[in-house]
């Protein structure tokens, strides 16, 4: 089924786009590019203080719901940006990009770095005024936040990979 | 272009720093890619500190964190990635010297980031010398300046480091759209 979702027609027929067309064929892509690098770098910039701070590592006389509340905001903001400039190049060469083992990693780790997020948020968020009390950090907490460290580092390797394979 | 900005590249060209470079990267199995995700992740900490910092300063960003604090806190983390992306940077800039140093995109990412670290250092400099330095009265107009040129400056040279490889490639005149 997975096989034949990847090999469908459809990814062609969004290369023929006369949109896909547009960036691909002038400087909107490397523009567009650019764009993508500095969101992508502003989305783990942001998140790398949530993870040092869980980890205990930096920020440490922040409540961690303080600096959640506002810095993801930014996180997301930066998010949606490197999520709409990837698409947009994404369409440029939807068929090649959805058979590229780099491009089929970093869509995995992006959804292993969300649920991780998710977990985070829905789960341990409830408790964390109680854990922070506590003198040492959670360990699920350490978890948390050393697992998003290396999904986003993750996320970034296959994005820079994906250029090299294409 | 500058002479004695080319002339960097031909004495690079040749020399030890050049074949050790591009023995790195010819040799050592993922270096490219591994390597400019270094670079990345060094952006992505100067975003989390230096540029972070500046939307502080301007009332943007993290508004419970004090500027004198926030100071402290994150400039050895720029330190430490500017170095970090030094090194990360340099294995492309030695492997290929003539390439990047007759590239005049290259040459104006070496002036915006000039420009960042001059702010920076002097932002610095004189936070160091009076604690609460810049959260006087009289000088939060001139700190946002600083802050907000220094923004622009990190963004020009993410933008131009991006555009040094494209400029090879242009089909079209760089601002045709």
């Amino acid at each position: 089924m997975i096989s034949n979702f990847l090999t469908s027609t459809i990814w062609l027929d969004i290369e023929e786009w006369q949109i896909s067309w547009t960036i691909g064929g002038t400087n909107w892509f490397p523009l567009i590019e650019s764009i993508h690098v500095i969101a992508a770098a502003m989305v783990v910039g942001t998140i790398l203080w949530v993870d040092l701070r869980l980890l205990g590592l930096g920020a440490i006389k922040y409540p961690i719901k303080t600096l959640s509340r506002e810095l993801v905001p930014w996180t997301w903001g930066a998010f949606i940006i490197a999520t709409v400039t990837g698409l947009g190049m994404f369409i440029t060469r939807a068929a090649s990009h959805v058979l590229n083992p780099a491009f089929q990693s970093k869509i995995v780790l992006l959804v292993l770095a969300g649920a991780n997020m998710a977990y985070f948020h829905l789960k341990l968020y409830k408790n964390i005024e109680r854990h922070e009390k506590e003198t040492a950090i959670h360990l699920q907490l350490k978890i948390a936040g050393s697992l998003s460290l290396f999904l986003w580092a993750g996320v970034m390797l296959a994005g820079r990979w994906i250029g090299h394979i294409i | 272009m500058p002479e004695f900005f080319t002339q960097i590249g031909t004495f690079i060209s040749g020399s030890f720093f050049q074949s050790w470079a591009l023995w790195a990267l010819t040799n050592i199995p993922g270096f490219p890619p591994i390597i400019q995700t270094v670079h990345i992740l060094g952006i992505a900490v100067i975003m989390g500190s230096g540029v972070l910092l500046n939307l502080r300063i301007l009332g943007l960003a993290v508004p419970s964190q004090g500027i004198t604090e926030m100071t402290n806190r994150v400039i050895p983390y720029l330190y430490v990635a500017l170095i970090s992306n030094l090194v990360s940077g340099s294995f492309f800039v030695f492997g290929r010297p003539t390439r990047y140093f007759n590239n005049p995109v290259f040459a104006w990412k070496m002036l915006f980031l000039f420009g960042a670290i001059m702010l920076t250092l002097y932002f610095v400099s004189m936070h160091r010398k009076k604690a609460g330095y810049w959260e006087q009265d009289n000088r939060k107009g001139l700190a946002r300046c600083i802050a907000l040129l220094s923004l622009g400056l990190w963004i020009m040279v993410s933008l131009s480091g991006r555009w040094i490889a494209y400029l090879e490639h242009l089909q079209y005149p760089i601002w045709s759209f």
